[in-house]
């Protein structure tokens, strides 16, 4: 009878232990909650709070677990970009954020790529990124990639563009140019010399650098605003022939058309994909606006292509 | 009880191999029996339940990692994987490892063991690499774990399984020198202070090219010695360090794996004779 009761009381102790754990995790978590509604909320500034080491201090006190420790700069450099993405309710293109301050980008990235000088994805996103924010800072980085790397021809593609993208078509030609001369890199390298210095500021040369950017990386960021670019380059074109259209028009008629439907005769004759009501599509779907007073045609607001 | 277990398995093993101590391979019998105890004793200190904490790690890392890595995961995996398993490698080695002849003076299963005929030597050399056999089974399943781990982030083979072994061999060879010196420690001075003074030699020996950077540009010619003497003289860790060439696909060559095993068999074979010249003078009256 007694070893019954012991029984039971031990079973009641457990119950009661059990209890105690559940309740109190409960209670913990409840606790939680209420102080985070109760704390004041986090200082804005303390995202772009400085880094307390540099690269090489962060190397030397590593022990060895510097790969891991530029990983985890590398992943801190992507959420800081996004984070500062969120943060504006405007649709932005990671290759134009210099209105984000992102003023703490160059010195993770420098830490990530001084941490593992071989690991190529950090100098990629500083080619891409960092030219609107600091745009020295970019050169810099690509510029150490290339010292530690002089084997990766993506690199000087990288460095080319961006060149390209400060028109300095010279120095992008003769970065094309070093890079090409690496054992393994792409016959469209060399093509990309000539194309820099006898045709730099074109729209061929944009949509070859841009293809190739499509095409060659692995960060879904970077294809996405080559797949952006592309578009708006696709869109530059369309309004270019619609306004050719409109002009030819107008010099026929002696007026502009009220309307997109007074075209619309030739937009099937040349295969222009329309909407219900003759307007014309752009890549992303959106139908163009006619603007008859000034004969100008403009994107819909409406439209994923990129304006700048 | 496993006290009681541990004695009964010590003297067994013991009793075993004395049978064949006048035999050429009495003292590897000898040695090997208390390896195999010190192997058993870890297993029944739960050390290996550190695999449970590194499988979590890693399958955490397989499933989330690449949403943050922007598509690095892979990368990331083997950083990670072979970082962690240095990592609680080292906290084997320092941690057990300062405690090997600590626990048996304290439990006094030391004197069981020297009344039968064991050198002091014997009983280091069998202590260290009872605890070496300990640290290859957990590193093996460590590899293990990564490699399983590239394959599920892959979908199916990944070249980089080929060029982690190579990297986990050398972590493995860092291991077993940090685990000389922990015993070396433990040979003289108190648990607490043998891990604090491994865990600096784990500092200095990943810092032993500032020393040499250092000795070379100091102007005073005794300081230049004395850096350059230490040098020299502490391990040199950095030599073990090939987890993030490792992580982009490079292996290290087999004359550089030769010459670190090398390095590591005559090191720690110092390190252990220092031990055992200083374990042999320990009175435990």
């Amino acid at each position: 009878m007694s070893d019954l009761k012991q029984a039971q009381h031990d079973r009641m102790k457990t119950i009661s232990l059990g209890l105690v754990v559940v309740v109190g995790i409960a209670c913990a978590a409840l606790l939680v909650r209420w102080i985070d509604t109760v704390r004041p909320p986090a200082d804005p500034n303390a995202i772009d709070e400085r880094l307390y080491l540099d690269g090489k201090t962060a190397r030397r006190m590593s022990l060895g677990f510097n790969g891991l420790a530029a990983d985890w700069y590398w992943m801190r450099s992507l959420q800081y970009v996004g984070r500062k993405i969120i943060s504006v309710p405007e649709d932005v293109v990671i290759d134009d954020l210099h209105q984000l301050n992102l003023k703490l980008l160059a010195p993770l990235l420098d830490t990530a790529t001084t941490l593992d000088p071989q690991f190529l994805d950090p100098y990629e996103y500083a080619a891409i990124v960092l030219p609107a924010v600091d745009v020295q800072e970019a050169i810099r980085i690509t510029q150490k990639g290339i010292e530690a790397n002089p084997n990766a021809w993506r690199l000087y593609h990288q460095l080319g563009y961006i060149y390209w993208q400060q028109q300095n078509y010279q120095a992008a030609s003769e970065t094309y140019g070093r890079g090409a001369q690496i054992p393994g890199a792409p016959s469209w390298m060399e093509a990309m010399k000539a194309k820099m210095s006898a045709d730099g500021g074109s729209r061929a040369t944009a949509r070859e650098l841009y293809m190739r950017m499509y095409e060659q990386s692995a960060e879904d960021q970077v294809r996405d605003m080559a797949r952006r670019r592309l578009l708006q380059l696709d869109s530059l074109d369309q309004r270019d022939a619609l306004r050719k259209l409109l002009n030819a028009y107008q010099a026929r008629v002696g007026k502009c058309p009220s309307s997109w439907k007074e075209l619309d005769h030739l937009f099937r004759a040349v295969g222009t994909p329309t909407d219900a009501s003759s307007a014309p599509l752009d890549p992303t779907g959106a139908a163009y606006i006619l603007k008859s007073g000034v004969c100008e045609v403009e994107l819909n607001p409406k439209s994923e292509i990129i304006v700048k | 009880m496993a006290e009681a277990i541990n004695r009964a398995d010590t003297a067994a093993s013991i009793s075993e191999s004395n049978t064949r101590a006048g035999t050429r391979n009495g003292r590897l019998w000898r040695v090997t029996a208390i390896a195999r105890n010190a192997f058993r004793e870890a297993v029944r200190d739960r050390v290996l339940y550190n695999l449970v904490l590194f499988v979590l790690l890693l399958t955490g890392a397989s499933v989330f990692i690449g949403e943050l890595s922007g598509g690095q995961e892979r990368k990331v995996i083997v950083d990670l994987g072979l970082s962690a398993m240095l990592l609680f490698g080292v906290f084997i080695a320092i941690f057990v490892g300062v405690g090997l002849v600590y626990k048996e003076i304290e439990r006094r299963t030391i004197y069981a063991v020297f009344s039968k005929p064991v050198g002091r030597g014997e009983f280091l050399v069998g202590k260290y690499f009872g605890l070496c056999v300990t640290l290859l089974l957990n590193v093996a399943v460590m590899g293990v774990g990564v490699s399983l781990a590239l394959v599920y982030v892959k979908g199916g083979w990944d070249p980089l399984i080929l060029t982690i072994w190579p990297a986990v061999l050398l972590i493995y060879m860092e291991l077993m020198l940090l685990t000389s010196i922990a015993l070396l420690f433990s040979s003289f001075s108190s648990p607490a202070l043998s891990a604090l003074l491994t865990f600096f030699v784990f500092i200095i020996g990943h810092f032993s090219a500032d020393l040499k950077s250092l000795a070379g540009s100091l102007g005073s010619n005794s300081a230049r010695w004395l850096f350059t003497g230490l040098y020299y003289l502490l391990p040199n860790l950095a030599n073990y360090s090939f987890i993030t060439p490792a992580a982009h696909g490079q292996a290290p060559s087999a004359g550089l794996v030769l010459l670190t095993a090398l390095y590591s068999v005559v090191y720690i074979t110092v390190i252990l004779a220092a031990a055992t010249l200083i374990f042999s003078r320990r009175n435990f009256k």
